[in-house]
């Protein structure tokens, strides 16, 4: 098992390396110079042919790319010039308030969606499964940034039950209650979508596996129907759903960027969407390529899950 | 393709979203003719105007503007946008995928890698970085969404075109000196267009809502104009005091998505193989029992006996009848054999008894099967299931497949007869190492911790004899458990089979298509011909004088050790399609012996001796047979 996990980590490698490879080529296609960008239009050319060599940017592209690289290595993402602030600091302290949120409608999503299609396709046909199906269905087609604000509008406004936005209160402490109610709205309205296509990808899967053979042995053996449903069937259709929880978490980690702007949560999303608009490109570059790393090694811990779940896949 | 129209449009919510979508897409096109106030036209002074008052027909936004003339603007930018970045994601994507697919080799695999890593991002850095590179703007928000999708056609294109770059016509297509782009263009591009469509009717709705996502954050159509994405963007400041202004574009994005997708499930139904043939649909616990005529009432002292027993599958508007009338009984210690060739309805018949035939498709239509004088059709699943596994239990052919892939054999054991007993797991475990020793495993106490795919195929087999056993039933179907098998293994498990039925009174059905078998086990035998029992008796008289020309013809297949030069008579033609039976005789049109009389009318089973019946009326004499 070790040694599957140590494969597995070193495989990453070549993946880490062409996601910071295509990261820097997308930042470098920037028109202009950075330099002017950041000294602003009335700044010298002295200044700017300055700023650019104090930037390393009059260096030839692949020797900018290995410097970036090496810098990165060492934990220097370089410094954000409109919040005047390290990086990896900023891209740290955000992205601890986007796990959790993105966290908490992960498991939301995987437990729901995962019931919902296992209930879905053992009814197949009947009231439930055409219920659930329907649900599916606007939970996919509806922006989440809309379920964000109809939720803010009915629940929080009219309703009153819980705050407006914000992880924290302003005034107050900030305790565990006061994070799950400021939670509450956004990772639901998080996990709607994903909470779809979840449920339909799990029931396809359920309906591939109820057709098989050992389904009919378990039935012959007298197995109650309960227990082919949950033990034989969703164990042997879990081999396929892992893998759709484990794609499904890079867009449960896409939607945060739109929850977070909707209820004004102070995750990486926000970051970069605000780090956009200001034309902040080290900390977009530093945000991506963290995130993206950090994809990547969850990804692992999926596949290392599946490896625990099939005796089939040898380690 | 007609075809293909008549199955979208029998979808009534495929054809609910076509309408939807028309309807949107036909106003959208139509609104700059229709009399709406211009979309940009600012007027503070009629700032968030409700819905329905002073004349305009959705109300005002924050800065006075018509919020129905924004609303088709918007919709008909969101649209273009959408299906633009579709097209340019498919196009391109595609493109891609078959030249990775078609050459192969090093080129494949450099083109997958990089696909791979784009797919390793969560899609939304990689739109975000490819905005903040370009700058905000509804043209840019468009390129980073079709970049995101590209790889995900790519993958899909290409896994379809390496399955075309190696079919036959595609070789015959270079043999004849065609060069590669028109091969690609010709033979290989036809085949994967329909997949292209497939995808690309899944993932519009899907590109529609990420566009306006991008534009809902601000980076994608920047002021004066607006998508459906903007507005939702710009209303939000206003969300609380003016919710009309957020609820009127978001609720335009979910329609176009809901019908877009509804529109695209309707198309993928309609272009999947699968679906048509019912493939995809859940077998339900029982069989489903729909009896017309009368019951037949329990008759004689059979353990089981299965009475004028008709099992049908009715796919879409055909019925096929795989059991048409079939009679069988077993007393205890006993063991009847049914031989046939694919496709006689022997499985079936076996399947019907314990209501596992899947369904839909399958249904019984008529008969009853008793045990120990109780009717198991149409009771209830209970009943049936208290029974399955634990007083008639199954052995299946080809144990890798019907053994659960990722429980070890020791839990699938357990579970056998945890589902009928109250047992404690470490007893269950004793009396599973005990039964695996009873079935001759060596090894018994470490084999029974190790999964089904370690074993080999005889093992396997081994494992499913001793899980029917586990229970110790009264009665064993056995559905062909030794087809897969060599034949030293198959004599093994035959002794096995033989010696168990001796000392524990056991009822044996055992399905097959080998005489072998049937000789060395069998006390009597059933020969089954599409779905009826054609000729039955003790396994003596069948095998020594053969009534039916059809019992007679298949053993003629067989070939015997030291009967020198006999020619082997293999059947001509094929069983017919039991959806469509000929009156009379099923076997008529491969008969030598045949006449009109075969076809006229319908042919009961008539006894010739005390323990022979046959389906024929001109039945193999057996003077004759001896005579030769």
């Amino acid at each position: 098992m070790t040694g599957y996990i140590l494969k597995r980590i070193v495989s990453a490698i070549p993946v880490l390396l062409g996601i910071s490879i295509i990261v820097f080529l997308i930042m470098a296609m920037i028109p202009g110079d950075p330099a002017t960008a950041i000294l602003g239009s009335y700044a010298t050319p002295e200044n700017v042919a300055k700023l650019n060599s104090d930037l390393g940017l009059d260096k030839p592209l692949v020797q900018r790319y290995f410097i970036w690289l090496g810098n990165m290595l060492q934990g220097d993402f370089g410094r954000s010039f409109s919040l005047n602030r390290e990086v990896l600091e900023e891209v740290q302290d955000r992205f601890g308030a986007t796990l959790v949120l993105a966290g908490t409608a992960f498991v939301l999503c995987s437990l729901l969606g995962v019931a919902a299609g296992v209930v879905s396709a053992s009814r197949q046909y009947g009231l439930a499964d055409k219920l659930i199906t329907f649900v599916v269905l606007l939970g996919i087609s509806i922006p989440s940034f809309f379920i964000g604000m109809m939720m803010i509008l009915i629940f929080a406004v009219n309703l009153r039950w819980f705050p407006v936005s914000g992880m924290w209160p302003i005034y107050g402490a900030r305790d565990f209650s006061a994070l799950i109610s400021h939670l509450t709205l956004p990772a639901l309205a998080l996990t709607v979508v994903a909470t779809g296509v979840i449920a339909r990808l799990s029931r396809s899967a359920m309906l591939e596996v109820l057709r098989q053979d050992f389904i009919r042995t378990a039935r012959a053996k007298g197995v109650s129907e309960h227990g082919v449903i949950w033990r034989h069937a969703l164990r042997a259709a879990m081999v396929s759903i892992i893998p759709i929880l484990g794609i499904q978490a890079g867009f449960v980690l896409s939607g945060a960027v739109y929850i977070e702007i909707v209820f004004q949560w102070p995750g990486i999303g926000r970051m970069l969407v605000d780090a956009i608009l200001k034309r902040d490109i080290l900390l977009v570059q530093g945000g991506v390529v963290f995130v993206a790393a950090c994809y990547v090694l969850f990804n692992i811990a999926v596949d290392v899950a599946q490896s625990l779940l099939d005796p089939r896949i040898k380690a | 393709m007609m075809g293909f129209i008549l199955l979208l449009a029998r979808n009534r919510l495929a054809l609910g979203g076509l309408i939807v979508m028309s309807l949107v897409v036909g106003l959208a096109l139509l609104s700059p003719l229709l009399p709406l106030a211009d979309p940009d036209v600012t007027d503070t002074a009629n700032r968030f105007k409700l819905p329905f008052s002073d004349g305009t027909l959705l109300g005002t936004d924050h800065l006075g503007r018509d919020l129905a003339g924004r609303l088709m603007s918007g919709t008909r930018l969101s649209l273009a946008v959408g299906f633009a970045a579709a097209i340019a994601a498919a196009t391109i994507g595609s493109a891609i995928g078959i030249v990775a697919g078609f050459y192969g080799g090093r080129t494949d695999n450099i083109i997958m890698r990089g696909v791979d890593m784009l797919m390793a991002f969560p899609y939304i850095l990689l739109a975000l970085a490819i905005v903040a590179a370009l700058g905000p703007g509804l043209l840019n928000a468009l390129i980073a969404v079709a970049a995101v999708n590209i790889p995900f056609f790519a993958r899909n294109i290409r896994g379809i075109t390496v399955g075309i770059a190696h079919k036959e016509f595609v070789d015959a297509a270079r043999l004849s000196g065609m060069t590669n782009t028109r091969i690609i263009l010709s033979e290989v591009l036809p085949n994967v267009v329909p997949v292209i469509v497939i995808a690309m009717s899944t993932t519009v709705g899907w590109m529609i809502l990420e566009t306006a996502g991008l534009s809902f954050l601000g980076l994608g159509s920047q002021p004066p104009q607006a998508d459906l994405g903007s507005m939702l963007g710009e209303a939000r400041s206003a969300l609380i005091t003016n919710p009309h202004t957020s609820l009127v574009p978001g609720a335009m994005i979910l329609i176009i998505v809901m019908a877009i997708n509804l529109l695209g499930d309707g198309v993928r139904d309609a272009l999947d193989p699968r679906l048509k043939s019912g493939a995809l649909s859940r077998p339900m616990p029982t069989t489903m029992v729909n009896r017309a005529g009368p019951i037949p009432p329990a008759s004689d002292d059979a353990l089981l006996a299965v009475r004028d027993l008709q099992t049908q599958f009715h796919i879409r508007d055909r019925i096929y009848k795989a059991v048409d009338g079939v009679d069988l009984q077993v007393r205890p210690g006993e063991c009847l054999g049914i031989i046939g060739e694919s496709g006689s309805g022997k499985s079936v018949t076996a399947l019907s008894i314990m209501g596992l035939v899947a369904s839909p498709p399958g249904v019984i239509t008529g008969g009853a099967v008793h045990y120990k004088g109780q009717d198991l059709i149409g009771a209830p699943y209970e009943t049936l299931r208290k029974l399955r596994g634990d007083r008639v239990a199954y052995i299946f052919q080809d144990p890798l497949a019907t053994l659960h892939p990722l429980y070890t054999v020791g839990d699938q054991l357990i579970e056998a007869m945890q589902a009928h007993h109250r047992v404690s797991k470490s007893d269950a475990r004793t009396k599973a190492i005990e039964l695996l020793k009873s079935v001759r495993i060596p090894n018994a106490e470490i084999r029974i911790d190790i999964y089904p795919h370690e074993m080999s195929g005889g093992m396997r087999q081994r494992v499913g004899i001793a899980m029917a056993l586990a229970n110790d039933p009264e009665v064993i179907i056995a559905d062909e458990p030794t087809t897969a098998l060599d034949v030293t293994v198959q004599a093994q498990i035959l002794s096995l089979l033989d010696e168990l039925r001796r000392d524990r009174g056991l009822a044996i059905i055992f399905i097959t298509h080998d005489f072998g078998v049937v000789a060395q086990l069998c006390d009597r035998v059933a020969v089954m011909y599409a779905g009826r029992i054609v000729e039955e008796g003790s396994t003596e008289a069948i095998l020594n004088a053969p009534a039916h020309p059809y019992t007679a013809r298949l053993m003629d297949c067989v070939p015997e050790l030291g009967q020198g030069q006999r020619k082997l008579a293999a059947i001509p033609g094929l069983p017919p399609m039991v959806d469509d039976l000929p009156t009379g005789c099923a076997f008529a049109d491969r008969c030598d012996r045949s006449s009109a009389a075969c076809r006229a009318s319908d042919i009961s089973l008539k006894k010739i001796t005390s323990h022979h019946r046959v389906r024929c009326i001109l039945p193999v004499p057996f003077l004759q047979e001896v005579a030769q």
